[in-house]
């Protein structure tokens, strides 16, 4: 036995929070726990009026609690879920406040978010919480943004991929029907990606270097809107790279501006200006500008049509 | 012997001192032995004090000089420091966690906090935050005429009254034809927006925690690193949320 994993052992002795399988995970801090444990017990009292809380919270309590910190909202815990401007994307409104994703992979935890179920009559659709603090496509969502233009169907290029975390959300909104190429150059996040795509069926993960878009043209279609989130002084013109090679007429882009990556020494407004004026000469025509405040400082998203069709004279 | 005389004391009776007899009792209490002693004990202190001050004012030598001459002087027959003391701008609550703190125990509950904050915000997304929308929203179209004609509503396709309600405004088709799944009744909205206060409360809290930690630590690596021989210059004072500022002399390293 080791020292250090007495404690845990404890913890887990303890069972009563155990039992709420919901809670039992969250183990990690102990006034939240505690609290759990009050709030389970009236979860009890109510169960004849609140629709069977207590066989759910104990037929996942077991495999979730041996998890240990991990999962989260949890299975049992109700919220209200309200539908976005966005398609596939919700608002759940309980104990939480969070903009969430419908889980394609139920049961799965992508980057430790936390899980919420909701049971609509017999059957429960499980949601995973976006964190905007994390995501500059979630952080444009909560700001308001009009159009992402990612839908269920729609065939999605994600430039700078990263770890895929974004990228599940993503793939939880264009659902089995649609795809979602996933391009990033560094191996290391690409492994990230790489195990998440092995549980999504719709992700295509590409590790290559954006700026050719030669070599990896064998593996993409057409797409409907391409977003990039690469933070490269040269992004519009990997953008439009891309856009020149598998966007398809009158297809989107939705792209995020770091200012600080383009040009440290300039004052953000200008940099997000100077932006645009170089998508307009790429045949990128942009719609509209959200900058990312409270979420991201001096961080803006725009979007835009490419090859908008001309307009019919009336 | 002695073990013999110590038994003998066992069956001794306890001395007693008596008490003022009757006849005095006009004089008030009389003193015991053990008050004579407090008594004793400060007079001669007192004395012994006195004396002591006497003697080193006649040792002293009319020679010798004393920082405190030039740095204090007679106020109404008190001296009174002419140069200000630097008083250290640190709180009763700070001073009580410098002292029995390690830098590192301190700085661990910072990170703590830290991990537990970013923990509430993954699902504390701040939506019906009170302050007036932040950032900045553009819409760039062809003409001035449409400039003119802008209306936000229909531009967004939903009603004028969701306009405000910035992280989520359903287009018309939404309203129309998707619902709010989950329970329904007043009562269980009410005790989530009960809940979902009380998160928030405790977010704030952890924040404000954090902040005093980062405080806390920073003011203790300042004075561990005062403690270099190094020359080095104030440049800034402290103040209760945040530390000194010193500039350090560049020295090469080798």
């Amino acid at each position: 036995m080791r020292p250090g994993f007495s404690p845990r052992g404890d913890r887990g002795g303890r069972g009563g929070r155990g039992g709420f399988g919901d809670r039992g995970g969250r183990g990690g801090f102990g006034d939240r726990g505690g609290r759990g444990g009050f709030r389970g017990g009236r979860g009890s009292f109510r169960s004849p009026e609140g629709g069977g809380f207590r066989g759910r919270g104990g037929g996942r309590g077991a495999p979730r609690g041996g998890r240990g910190g991990r999962g989260g909202f949890g299975a049992g815990r109700k919220a209200l879920v309200e539908p976005h401007r966005h398609e596939g994307v919700f608002i759940s409104r309980g104990k939480e406040d969070a903009l969430v994703t419908r889980n394609m992979v139920v049961g799965e935890s992508v980057y430790g978010e936390k899980r919420i179920s909701v049971e609509e009559g017999e059957t429960k659709i499980e949601y995973r919480a976006w964190n905007p603090f994390r995501s500059k496509l979630a952080a444009a969502i909560l700001g308001g943004v009009d159009q992402i233009h990612i839908k269920p169907g729609s065939k999605v290029m994600y430039l700078g991929a990263a770890s895929g975390t974004t990228v599940s959300h993503v793939s939880d909104i264009v659902g089995p029907e649609g795809l979602v190429y996933a391009v990033e150059f560094s191996h290391r996040s690409g492994r990230d990606l790489l195990n998440v795509a092995k549980k999504r069926t719709n992700i295509i993960p590409i590790i290559e270097d954006a700026r050719h878009p030669h070599k990896y043209r064998m593996l993409v279609g057409m797409v409907d809107v391409i977003f990039a989130d690469v933070a490269q002084p040269d992004q519009t013109r990997i953008v439009a790279l891309n856009a020149h090679n598998f966007l398809k007429n009158g297809g989107h882009f939705v792209i995020s501006i770091k200012a600080n990556c383009i040009d440290s020494t300039a004052a953000p407004e200008a940099v997000f200006a100077s932006e645009v004026k170089k998508m307009s000469s790429e045949n990128m025509k942009p719609q509209e500008q959200l900058t990312l405040e409270p979420y991201e400082r001096d961080h803006a998203v725009v979007v835009g049509i490419y090859r908008p069709p001309s307009k019919q004279k009336k | 012997m002695s073990s013999f005389r110590k038994a003998l004391k066992s069956r001794q009776r306890n001395h007693h001192e008596r008490s003022q007899p009757v006849a005095r009792k006009h004089l008030g209490l009389l003193e015991k032995k053990k008050d004579y002693k407090l008594r004793a004990d400060d007079y001669h202190k007192k004395k012994n004090t006195i004396s002591a001050l006497r003697k080193k004012a006649l040792d002293k030598n009319p020679d010798e000089f004393y920082f405190n001459m030039i740095n204090s002087k007679l106020q109404d027959g008190v001296h009174v420091a002419t140069k200000a003391t630097d008083e250290v701008e640190v709180t009763e609550e700070q001073k009580k966690m410098m002292r029995t703190q390690d830098i590192r125990y301190v700085e661990m509950k910072r990170v703590a906090e830290v991990k537990k904050i970013e923990r509430m915000k993954a699902e504390l997304h701040l939506l019906d935050a009170d302050s007036k929308q932040k950032n900045h929203h553009t819409f760039f179209v062809d003409s001035k005429k449409e400039v003119e004609s802008f209306n936000l509503a229909t531009h967004l396709n939903t009603v004028p009254e969701l306009v405000d309600r910035v992280y989520n405004r359903p287009t018309l088709e939404t309203l129309e034809t998707k619902s709010v799944h989950g329970p329904s009744r007043n009562r269980v909205v009410q005790k989530f927006a009960r809940q979902r206060k009380n998160q928030y409360k405790i977010l704030s809290q952890r924040i404000d925690r954090e902040k005093k930690l980062f405080v806390i630590s920073q003011k203790i690596q300042t004075r561990k690193d005062l403690q270099d021989k190094t020359h080095k210059v104030k440049v800034k004072r402290e103040t209760t949320n945040s530390a000194a500022i010193y500039k350090f002399e560049t020295k090469r390293k080798r």
